[in-house]
């Protein structure tokens, strides 16, 4: 086998070096794509993990309750709890770095005293003993950061740094610094550690604790301590090992993940169809050496076995390359990735995905089972290749009825099981199942496509000649020849035809997608948003970036003139379940009049007018979905008070996560939550108030000291639709990989073509046809292909996207998008198969009229 | 009609100049019915290709028709060929996925004719050539001898002037080589048209008026 693929296989490519390269650089890209991908998913489970483990420190268990925290007055029952050795209370939180654009840091706020028996702080100064100790606790002010962030900031031990706190513009002098070890080594050095009641103070969380770390007593069971320790807390806090709660924020990530995964499928399934495409046109262009082969004396397992060794060697290579690529797209994509997790989910310190023996095993596996399942079906065709082929001397003939025949059949049967898919998917296992049930039944769709297209060519070209349709100058010879062409010999074009599908629809559901959600959501920030100005601190967006401010700002904005109505908006991450969710306050009392509430069925005010009177809370349409738990039934929410529950008066529609929210009355909030933190001040302002002037107004007043970000209602929209786009960086790249795959593939199979069918074009100039017009018929028949292509991939595209938003999307995050159609895509979809089929076929045209018409009719 | 004087083709291959014609001087009249003769590799069927314009000599002078064919644009030479040369393979070269007529209509076709009119015109040379009944097979549901008639109906879609048939009877028996041999015969007598036949057979020679000898690239001799 080795002596044959160095002999004729490397000899054939050898001769088609631009097709092998094109084909080898498709693989590569798919693989690439699959492999940024698993870095990027590895890398956000790998860095969460990490910095839960490096900040857990020795602890064995933890008490918390997410952003709601847990009552201090609870710390004295946590640590004498029997089993308990140690318990460290601590607050956390990122506090933004004035004067340093983008900076961090993540302060630690401990009680010093008991914080080192769980973690270990090793400060740089050598002599940093209880009497420097007692000196940075009595000062409030004192903060201690890492000899790293001190570097890049250019601060050292003494000097002032200024932070945005709940409060407000706060200073804080560097009384120490710390090694970066342990604890320290988190979010890449921009740590910092702060005494407990200063850290309290500083994030508004006084008489709260965010997380109590235990160790337990030698001979103590963790699972016996923690039963323990969840009865004596009666539900108002959870108690769990550190790497539980790793998994929790990592569950934040399913739905981004999962899609993430559904990209890299569909970039995967692109390139099947490259290889399946490459091996294909291989085995029509090399009939007649398989026939000599047969004549001479191959078993056709031989045959088959080289045919499929070509593809896998030609996919081994590609794979190797494509790891690689897919490691440098990693890193890109890593930046991207932190970016779009830090605004939707959770601050999280990326660690760079290193290139590991999995990912170069993915690589191998995706790369090379796909190119053995793409080369299958060629291959059993070059089984069947007669050993009389080499004998005859006509061109090469067109596949018969037969091939065509048993696509329609793979059509029928995909076409049959696609429903079966899409319609089993609701009733399997959890969501992540659902999602993958419902989008392997949408390949299978597809699939089904790309097997009718040679049936699909036949009767679109034969039709269009048919009926009366024509366009101005279309008569002339050359698209005659150009569709003829196509007609009688869809199993070739065919192949090409359903490269073309497979990359559109992948391209437009991407899109159609993008789009829908863009819609859905500016429709909703429009519905849910009717303040005139947002004003929030740190961020524009309530979110992972924001800073809680108190509401001290609350009277202050009061004296502004011509604000009429000022609500108080709190976004906090919670778990419900063991899940996380989000818990939503803002004051129906005071803005329900203005305010609406896009509900899932029932009327908003109504909902709004309970709220306010307290009677229950109002569930996000995802913790219906999640939780099965619905209007009128209850929900039990720990809180800082204990377990309470609430009666759920309605669902209303809610994109802010798709974990899951409870929406209430801040009144209630506060009596619950022990919390009067602010993330967002909705001012509606008195009618004919210039909003541009009541923006300045509060910015000259409190924009410096609060660094408020001032929004007005389309400002806040651009943010959105900005942190929305970015999260779909990774879905542009596919869709760049998919455009290339396509060009690639219609390249690859008109170049093949033309080969094939020398003689024919040797005929065609020999009784008369100008080189010009040999041009044309290849240039026509890829814009052919391209039309054809563009129409089916785009009726394959709309219909995936419509089940992609509307079913497959729910199944996954609970929620409802309405599909918004891409008229503008739709359109530039056909127009540019055509135009990108056009720009593929002028090589190979150019190349067929330029053929020597001599050597072409003696080709053999 | 057809005049070489001094013709030479060298082909490179592998870095090495083959000589395909060495210095071929002839002439053949109007209406005459010749036969190129010669062993294999004698520069036969490059001859034929050189007046057909589907290669140029790479020295020397082909006039056809008064023009210096290896001197004119590829599409003067290509149009040239159209109207007035006609074409005979011994391989047929149908395009395999065409009918009968469709073939024949092909050079009408890509002329620009009308769907109408080049079938029209396909239909009539069909009936000539004796193929009207098959004309919507395609080439593999033929004979032999059918598909060399189509290649000759084909041939004729212009009425050319010269008709070039490379070993035309190469790839048929006896019975059906002869018809078709007869089939030239009688449009070089009925329409005036000039028939160069390139053949390795002494029966298909003796249809010719004249026969002419190559050898190495050179006329070695000639018969009347």
């Amino acid at each position: 086998m080795l002596a044959l693929l160095s002999s004729i296989s490397w000899r054939h490519v050898k001769r088609h070096r631009l097709r092998t390269a094109l084909t080898f650089f498709g693989i590569a890209l798919g693989v690439a794509v699959i492999v940024a991908i698993a870095i990027v998913n590895r890398s956000l489970t790998t860095s969460f993990e990490s910095t839960i483990d490096q900040i857990a420190g020795k602890a064995v268990l933890q008490v918390a309750n997410g952003e709601s925290g847990i009552a201090e007055s609870l710390y004295p029952v946590i640590r004498d709890t029997p089993g308990i050795r140690d318990a460290a209370a601590a607050v956390e939180g990122f506090l933004p770095v004035l004067g340093v654009p983008g900076e961090r840091l993540y302060v630690y706020g401990v009680d010093f005293l008991t914080d080192f028996a769980i973690r270990e702080h090793q400060f740089s100064q050598a002599q940093f003993g209880f009497d420097q100790a007692l000196d940075f606790i009595a000062n409030p002010d004192s903060i201690a950061v890492t000899e790293s962030f001190a570097r890049r900031l250019g601060v050292p031990l003494g000097a002032r740094l200024t932070l945005l706190t709940s409060e407000g513009q706060r200073q804080f002098t560097i009384r120490a610094l710390l090694k970066e070890q342990g604890t320290a080594k988190v979010f890449g050095g921009s740590f910092a550690l702060m005494d407990l009641p200063a850290a309290q103070r500083v994030f508004g969380k006084e008489g709260k604790l965010d997380i109590v770390d235990l160790t337990l007593e030698p001979g103590e069971q963790i699972g016996t301590v923690q039963q323990r320790l969840a009865q004596r807390l009666k539900g108002a806090a959870e108690v769990e090992r550190p790497k539980k709660r790793g998994e929790q924020i990592e569950l934040l990530l399913t739905s981004f993940r999962v899609g993430l995964f559904f990209v890299s499928l569909i970039a995967l399934f692109v390139g099947f169809f490259l290889i399946y495409n490459t091996v294909s046109v291989s085995v029509i262009q090399r009939k007649r050496e398989i026939g000599t082969l047969r004549c001479i004396g191959m078993r056709r397992s031989e045959l088959f076995r080289l045919i499929v060794s070509e593809a896998l060697i030609l996919a081994l290579v590609g794979s190797i390359i494509g790891a690689l690529l897919g490691w440098l797209l990693a890193r890109a994509a890593l930046v991207a990735v932190g970016e779009t997790v830090g605004n939707l989910f959770s601050l999280v310190d990326l660690i760079a995905g290193n290139f590991t023996v999995n990912e170069l095993a993915l690589a191998l596996g995706s790369g090379v089972a796909v190119a053995l399942l793409a080369a299958l079906f060629p291959a059993w065709q070059a089984m069947r290749v007669s050993p009389l082929e080499n004998a005859r001397q006509a061109a090469w003939r067109p596949a018969g009825r037969q091939n065509v025949s048993w696509a329609n059949r793979l059509g029928v049967l995909c076409i049959v099981l696609a429903p079966i898919f899409l319609l089993i998917a609701p009733a399997v296992g959890d969501a992540v199942k659902r999602f993958s049930v419902g989008v392997i039944g949408m390949l299978i769709f597809l699939l089904a496509l790309a097997a009718f297209c040679p049936a699909l060519i036949r009767f679109a070209v034969g039709w269009f000649w048919q009926s009366k349709l024509r366009l101005p100058g279309i008569d002339a010879v050359e698209p005659r020849l150009a569709s003829d062409s196509l007609r009688r010999n869809p199993a070739r074009s065919g192949i090409t035809v359903a490269t073309v599908v497979i990359s559109l629809a992948a391209i437009f559901t991407i899109a159609a997608f993008v789009s829908s959600v863009r819609g859905s959501l500016l429709t909703w920030v429009d519905q849910m948003v009717t303040a005139d100005l947002i004003v929030s601190a740190g961020a524009s967006t309530a979110g992972p970036r924001n800073v809680p401010l108190r509401e001290d700002l609350l009277p202050e904005l009061r004296k502004i003139a011509g604000i009429k109505i000022i609500d108080l908006y709190r976004l906090i991450r919670s778990t419900y379940r063991q899940k996380p969710i989000l818990i939503e306050s803002f004051s129906a009392r005071d803005s329900a009049a203005v305010r609406n509430l896009p509900m899932l069925n029932g009327d908003g005010r109504r909902a709004l007018g309970e709220m306010a009177q307290g009677k229950g809370v109002i569930v996000s349409e995802s913790f219906q979905s999640k939780f099965a738990k619905g209007r009128n039934d209850r929900v039990e929410l720990m809180t800082p008070s204990g377990l309470i529950g609430f009666d759920i008066i309605g669902v209303y529609i809610d994109y802010s996560s798709d974990s899951g929210s409870v929406l209430l009355d801040r009144a209630l909030y506060k009596k619950y939550w022990k919390d009067d933190l602010v993330d967002a001040f909705d001012l509606w302002l008195e009618p004919g108030t210039n909003e541009a002037a009541i923006a300045e107004a509060i910015k000259a007043r409190y924009g410096e000291r609060y660094q408020l970000f001032i929004s007005t209602h389309r400002q806040l929209k651009q943010a959105v639709v900005r942190i929305m786009e970015q999260s779909f960086v990774v879905n542009y790249a596919v869709e760049i990989v998919a455009i290339v795959v396509a060009i690639f593939s219609v390249i690859n199979t008109l170049l093949a073509s033309i080969l094939d069918r020398t003689r024919e074009i040797g005929v065609l100039r020999a009784i008369g046809a100008t080189q010009a017009q040999v041009r044309r018929i290849i240039f026509m028949e890829a814009g052919w292909m391209g039309l054809i292509g563009g129409v089916v991939g785009l009726f394959g595209g709309s219909v995936m996207a419509y089940h992609h938003v509307v079913y497959n999307t729910k199944e996954l995050t609970g929620w409802t998008f309405q599909f918004y159609y891409p008229y503008g895509v739709a359109l530039f979809t056909v127009v540019a198969a055509v135009g990108l089929c056009f720009i593929a076929g002028y090589g190979p045209a150019k190349k067929a009229a330029a053929m020597p018409i001599v050597t072409a009719i003696g080709y053999e | 009609m057809i005049r070489c004087i001094d013709v030479c083709k060298t082909y490179r291959q592998g870095g090495n100049d083959i000589t395909a014609l060495a210095g071929v001087s002839l002439e053949i009249a109007k209406g005459s019915f010749v036969a190129i003769m010669g062993p294999s590799g004698s520069g036969k069927s490059t001859l034929m290709h050189l007046i057909g314009g589907l290669d140029r000599p790479t020295s020397g002078d082909l006039l056809v028709h008064g023009r210096l064919i290896g001197q004119m644009a590829d599409d003067q030479v290509t149009l040239f060929r159209r109207y007035k040369i006609g074409f005979v393979f011994q391989f047929f070269n149908l395009l395999p996925t065409l009918t009968a007529l469709e073939n024949v209509a092909l050079p009408l076709v890509l002329d620009g004719r009308s769907k109408a009119e080049s079938e029209e015109r396909a239909q009539a040379l069909l009936m000539r050539t004796g193929l009207d009944k098959r004309r919507n097979h395609l080439p593999d549901e033929l004979s032999g001898g059918e598909i060399q008639r189509v290649a000759v109906a084909r041939a004729l879609a212009f009425n050319p002037s010269i008709l070039l048939a490379d070993e035309p009877t190469g790839n048929l028996d006896s019975k059906n080589g002869e018809a078709i041999l007869a089939l030239l015969k009688e449009i070089n007598r009925e329409e005036d048209c000039t028939v160069v036949v390139v053949t390795h057979s002494q029966e298909a020679a003796r249809y010719g008026d004249r026969t002419i000898f190559l050898r190495d690239g050179r006329v070695e001799k000639e018969h009347c």
